[in-house]
């Protein structure tokens, strides 16, 4: 069996629906392949978005995948000591959903569908080869092997990002770039607020930060990432002990196990080459701070399906032609990572005992909203650290 | 030589940092090509439950 197609998007997620979407409504078309039997399962994410971020994808929030509105930040140092971040207290709120990925995901796949693109599930690409200036993908679906021919390819499948290395893409993640999270979701667990997103800092997660992500009365995603270069434990052995000894979950119980890698190294120097592309996780576009790339993973998309859509148009699927995308995902996504990149750096770097001088001084200090880049330039101005390292950022 | 143990969650991280790209994971399988592996041991150090071990 051959398929063929313009455009050919190997993953589901959310990258790969809004590559897919916009492909079609460009006019391309569109096949969007997941090797899963259900795209948004299981999921491997603490949920969480920003409102700015879905109005500038013009994504209305719907009741079907928004658990909880988020309007609050809780930030916990290692001794305990913790900062209050609320819109009562904080003017120009930036906040946003936790919301249910499993519903999510499955939505923004059929509104790749209903703008016209094909899914094909349960159909794992297995390699790619280049023939004729076209792609060939071999891939396999419930025991059929067939081949699929497209004249780009966009790699959506996440951290693992092979389709870009099979395409010639230096797509593997670094050891000390590639986080490993553990989440349990669970109930009983008994948050100071359940609008704030709870944050734990310090040995709790070497490389990284512990989360309680409120998903409405007593749910919540209770998980963290580390970086396995930096602990003899495992993100689930790490997620264990923090469980046991974190007040807000020591009586919760939990419904469900999350694991999986988050690539935090920041947009690849090349996301495209002839006939190829990547996007989201497969591709970097993930806050090297935060962990967080849904967003800006569907922002890369819509470029990609765009970009791709255009190329058929001009019949041009070379290097040249799609480099474009990287530019346009440079300025548009991936500006503001470099210092956020920097910024984890720093945050690696500080002990316990800083980490909890820093709390005690931020406890004191006046916030004028509630973002990324407003924490960090008050970090600058309350350590010399910080100062040192990251003055001329923020 | 790797072993995977019963409690892999096909969760992918081995194959995103595998520096030689040798390990497929569907949705409920994983396998490496052992031929061209380099015993780094990346993958088995990145695997969140420990469900890679390796076998002398």
């Amino acid at each position: 069996m051959l398929i063929e197609t313009d455009v050919l998007i190997i993953g589901a997620g959310p990258a790969g629906s809004s590559a897919a979407k916009h492909a079609a409504l460009n006019g391309a078309d569109v096949l969007m392949i997941e090797k899963k039997s259900e795209i948004g399962a299981p999921k491997r994410c603490a949920e969480g978005v920003s409102k700015d971020g879905l109005i500038e994808l013009g994504i209305e929030p719907s009741s079907r995948w928004v658990t909880s509105e988020i309007n609050g930040v809780r930030l916990v140092s290692p001794n305990g000591t913790d900062v209050w971040l609320t819109e009562d207290t904080v003017k120009l709120p930036e906040m946003g959903y936790v919301i249910e990925r499993k519903v999510f995901d499955k939505h923004m796949a059929m509104d790749a569908a209903r703008a016209g693109a094909d899914i094909m599930i349960k159909t794992l690409a297995r390699g790619l080869e280049r023939k004729d200036g076209h792609v060939i993908v071999k891939a396999e679906r419930m025991g059929e092997e067939f081949d699929i021919k497209a004249k780009i390819v966009i790699g959506a499948d996440g951290p693992e990002s092979r389709v870009g290395r099979w395409g010639g893409l230096k797509t593997a993640v670094k050891p000390k770039d590639m986080e490993s999270g553990a989440q349990f979701e669970m109930v009983g667990v008994e948050m100071e607020s359940d609008t704030a997103l709870e944050f734990y800092f310090g040995d709790v997660a070497p490389g990284g930060y512990a989360w309680v992500f409120p998903k409405g009365k007593d749910i919540a995603n209770v998980g963290l990432a580390v970086i396995p270069t930096l602990t003899e434990k495992s993100a689930y052995e790490h997620l264990l002990d923090f469980v046991k000894n974190c007040p807000t979950t020591k009586n919760a119980t939990a419904v469900e196990l999350n694991i999986g890698g988050d690539p935090v190294g920041g947009i690849l120097k090349k996301i495209a080459t002839d006939n190829v592309m990547v996007v989201g996780d497969a591709g970097g576009m993930v806050n090297p701070l935060t962990g967080g790339g849904i967003i800006s993973g569907m922002q890369g998309g819509r470029i990609a399906g765009q970009i791709a859509a255009a190329a058929v148009k001009d019949n041009d699927f070379s290097e040249k032609r799609l480099a474009e995308y990287g530019k346009r995902c440079k300025e548009e996504i991936g500006d503001s990572f470099n210092k956020y990149m920097k910024s984890r750096d720093y945050l690696e770097s500080l002990s316990n005992e800083e980490l909890d001088s820093i709390a005690k001084v931020f406890r004191e200090t006046e916030f004028e909203k509630i973002s990324t880049s407003e924490l960090l330039r008050v970090l600058v101005k309350v350590s010399p650290k910080a100062l040192l390292k990251l003055g001329k950022l923020f | 030589m790797k072993i995977v143990r019963e409690w892999c969650m096909y969760c992918g991280e081995c194959a995103g940092v595998c520096p030689r790209c040798l390990i497929e994971v569907g949705e409920a399988t994983i396998t490496f090509d052992e031929s061209s592996c380099k015993d780094c041991e990346i993958c088995v150090q990145a695997c969140p439950v420990r469900a890679l071990i390796k076998e002398e």
